[in-house]
């Protein structure tokens, strides 16, 4: 259980270690002797770019941490075109990010190989929608890989590079929350010279123009190009390590990515064994000349696939043209929503082959649910210290809750809990702006129009994070500046990307080459014409009601800077550091039992005492803002004593 | 060995749950099997409710455990060992710290936090399981640190009958993962974990 980064960089070939997917990518990458990588942080992907980042030094990596998935692909892609192999990772929707620049860029290939790893959220532990990338990678035209394993991620990322290399092809490697945040044993391979010694490598880039610049006149031959190299890659994936036929019957299973693993796990579970199964770790394009051999002789066939039917659809299309007519069976037995498990697979398999489960799981399902619904809920919550809740706590004081509160994804998203409730509208990253600029124009229009009978204004106050501001805020409020919009925008400035795990921005400054530049937020809304522009700190709550409060008094695109550090960050680097922190404690002569702290800040280091009646703190989850002093009107918080 | 083992480890985020799956996976590496760690990490972390698996044996594939087949929840919190308790195999062990963390829904009045009785009677009745829990953050703070107390759970789950990873290992696999400073902490709070499930079976 030795670092990450010691495991990660560990020349030891053949040495079997536990690894968590994330890592394992890290590894191939490595193995695959990776030059370049560029990406911004989105769970489940993060730690294969956090880990990336930890060793770019001592492997000569160039690693950056880009204000946005599109920007890291543009990086990733040129530094390709320099014939370097380079990577860009990032989380299902961040692929719609850089879309625009993903779907042009398939037809003018790649020089060193390219590789973009893209982890899906299938249930949605933590996006907001469960696209899947294999549907978007069929839509492209561009190959993708799919592990079902921890050893598979890691063989599978270097497999991905070659194939990129010999076809002049992009290829994404998709994984799922389960494989990326799934520790298990991989044997490593050997890291290449380059990276022992690292020695950061440099490119060189010949002009193309009739390659590298996509008028139409050049585009046009890409297209029929693109759909060549695929059926070659198809061809190519008859024979990858990554797909095989195994066991025997006349009855087939056909799987892909981790679903595999299900079924096997399933078909232990019945005490199945005369099945033949194809597994695929190459959803699209599926290898057709694979699956002719496979269908030979079966009577009846079961595709099981997490989510969209993206194996189902090319392998009924060919199946329909092959005139097979055995009964093939798909999403009509396995869900297409949420994500696969050997529960699901063992049901999708017993009705089949029409047999009995061996759990009653519709009973088992019912007696849980009964217990389920009658347990307290426990969603995740800001935590102890956070500065976002002082921020939102300001503004519902100061809007005396008569605002509209378009919200952003972060941490901060979870201001739409009981008791903040300070978020009302979250599309996806950088939208706050957008949604509070168009509520702005469709009630009370913009401040150039002229409007008859016009109403009262309809206050707006919308919230941003830093990282999430650079990342596709930028735009947004330019286009607010522009149009002359009447809102109020809070970016909740926390010096860092909280939620995906402390990475640095350009708020920030730092990157994992050394200083780069900062670039205050403040400069940047003064620069466009912001017409009120303040900084503040929310742990000054009475200070940041007062601002909220000016900044209501006038018309415009108002902008406040809400700064303070992340507080998990702070705590973190405390405690390595052996600083102690102050521990708060309610003085139970002073405090009323009104519950104002409990119903209206909802500090979880914050709770009731049942025998008392009065709130307590617990001083385990305690983080010493003291923001609760400045809550409580009867001053019955006060300082406890020093932390263990 | 065994062909499939599986563990759930149940708590609050932040409670240092991932460190003690992240430790079991290390410690069956170790004893040669094939090993396979559920996690999620984002957005539940943060103060939510959290699960993970520990698997190992010939026939595990998946991160996670299928339900009805975990052969023991380790559970930080009482609530949570409830929650996630349709993973428990009939006949199963649960082992909880007894202390409870309320949700903020609960000190708001919005919510019900069930009576110890209530869990135990939960899970000995309706899902005919053994529960046994004891206050696994007085044993840690005994030991030098509260932060310690999810390897003086650690050290009750080796107490599982039939548990299949040695003890011997487990220190051996802290000893090497844990800073040199608070090897004797840690294996100390090992120890007041292990003694006390003993004297609770």
């Amino acid at each position: 259980m030795a670092k990450v980064t010691d495991l990660v960089l560990l020349n030891k070939p053949n040495e079997k270690i536990l690894l968590l997917g994330n890592h394992a990518i890290a590894r191939g990458a490595l193995e695959a002797g990776i030059a370049v990588f560029a990406a911004y942080p989105g769970t489940p992907s993060s730690e294969l770019t956090d880990t990336i980042a930890a060793i770019a030094k001592d492997a000569g990596v160039y690693m950056e941490y880009s204000t946005n998935e599109k920007v890291a692909f543009e990086t990733a892609l040129s530094a390709s075109w320099s014939g370097l192999r380079s990577m860009t990772a990032m989380k299902h929707v961040g692929l719609n990010v850089a879309a625009d620049s993903f779907m042009s860029a398939v037809g003018m290939g790649v020089e060193g190989g390219f590789v973009i790893m893209v982890a899906d959220d299938p249930s949605m532990w933590s996006s907001q929608n469960e696209q899947d990338t294999r549907v978007f990678a069929k839509f492209a035209n561009v190959p993708v890989l799919e592990p079902m394993s921890v050893q598979e991620a890691k063989d599978m990322t270097k497999y991905a590079f070659e194939i990129s290399e010999k076809y002049k092809h992009m290829v994404i490697l998709r994984t799922t929350t389960r494989s990326s945040h799934m520790r298990g044993d991989v044997t490593l391979g050997e890291l290449p010279e380059e990276i022992i010694n690292k020695k950061r490598r440099l490119g060189s880039f010949e002009k193309n123009p009739k390659r590298f610049v996509d008028i139409p006149a050049h585009s046009r031959n890409f297209h029929p190009k693109i759909l060549e190299n695929i059926e070659k890659i198809r061809t190519e994936f008859n024979n990858s390590p990554f797909n095989w036929i195994e066991g025997e019957g006349k009855i087939g299973i056909i799987t892909s990515g981790l679903s595999y693993a299900y079924v096997k796990e399933a078909l232990s579970w019945l005490n199945i064994e005369n099945v033949k199964i194809l597994k695929l770790g190459t959803p699209f394009p599926v290898p057709l000349g694979l699956v002719e051999k496979f269908m030979k002789g079966l009577e009846k066939v079961l595709i099981v696939e997490e989510l969209e039917p993206v194996v189902e659809e090319q392998i009924k299309f060919w199946a329909y043209d092959k005139q097979l007519n055995i009964p093939i069976y798909g999403k009509n037995i396995v869900p297409r929503i949420f994500e696969m498990d050997t529960k699901r697979a063992v049901i999708a398999i017993s009705k089949f082959l029409n047999l009995e489960t061996p759990l009653n799981f519709e009973k088992l399902e019912e007696s849980y649910n009964n217990i389920n619904s009658s347990l307290p809920p426990r969603p995740p919550s800001l935590c102890p210290a956070c500065p976002h809740r002082n921020t939102f706590f300001a503004i519902n004081k100061a809007t005396k809750k008569n605002a509209i509160l378009p919200s952003d994804i972060g941490c901060y998203t979870l201001g739409v809990l009981p008791p903040l409730n300070a978020v009302d509208t979250t599309v996806a990253m950088g939208g706050s702006i957008g949604i509070a600029h168009g509520l702005s124009i469709a009630l009370n229009g913009a401040l150039n129009e002229e409007i008859e009978n016009k109403k009262d204004t309809q206050l707006i106050v919308a919230t941003i994070g830093d990282s999430t501001f650079y990342h596709t805020g930028l735009p947004a409020i330019a286009n607010a500046i522009y149009n002359r919009s009447n809102v109020i925008i809070v970016v909740v400035d926390n010096e860092i990307t909280a939620m995906t795990g402390d990475q640095p921005n350009p708020g920030t400054g730092d990157t994992p080459h050394g200083s780069g530049k900062r670039i205050p937020i403040e400069n940047i809304v003064e620069a466009m014409g912001a017409d009120f522009v303040e900084v503040v700190n929310p742990y000054n709550i009475k200070k940041t009601t007062e601002v909220v409060k000016k900044a209501m008094e006038i018309d415009g695109v108002r902008v406040i800077i809400s700064r303070q550090v992340c507080a998990l960050h702070r705590v973190g680097q405390m405690k390595r550091k052996g600083i102690k922190l102050p521990v708060f404690t309610v003085n139970t002569d002073k405090c009323t039992g009104c519950r104002i702290c409990i119903n209206t800040f909802g500090c979880p280091a914050i709770s009731w005492d049942n025998e008392t009646k009065k709130a307590k703190i617990v001083p385990t989850m305690c983080w010493g803002c003291g923001s609760c002093i400045q809550v409580c009107p009867y001053g019955a918080f006060e300082v406890a004593k020093e932390a263990e | 060995m065994v062909k499939e083992y599986n563990i759930v480890i149940t708590g609050v985020g932040g409670q240092g749950i991932l460190t003690a799956a992240n430790l079991l996976g290390w410690t069956a590496l170790r004893e040669g099997y094939k090993v396979r760690v559920g996690e999620v990490h984002g957005m539940s972390q943060r103060f939510g409710s959290v699960i993970s698996y520990v698997r190992f044996g010939e026939n595990v594939y998946g991160a996670m455990v299928p339900e009805g087949k975990a052969d023991v929840i380790l559970s930080f919190e009482p609530v949570e060992a409830l929650r996630y308790i349709n993973y428990l195999k009939k006949g199963g062990l649960v082992f909880t710290n007894s202390r409870p963390i309320w949700p903020v829904q609960v000190s708001m009045g919005l919510a019900k936090y069930p009576s110890h009785e209530e869990i135990k009677r939960i899970v000995e009745e309706d899902f005919e399981a053994k529960y046994i829990s004891f206050d696994a953050e007085n044993l840690a703070k005994e030991a030098g640190n509260v932060i310690s107390t999810n390897v003086v759970l650690i050290g009750a789950l080796t107490q599982t009958p039939d548990f299949p990873l040695s003890p011997e290992t487990i220190r051996e696999v802290i000893k090497v993962s844990v800073s040199p400073k608070v090897i004797e902490l840690n294996l100390k709070a090992f120890e007041l974990g292990l003694k006390k499930a003993n004297s609770l079976l």
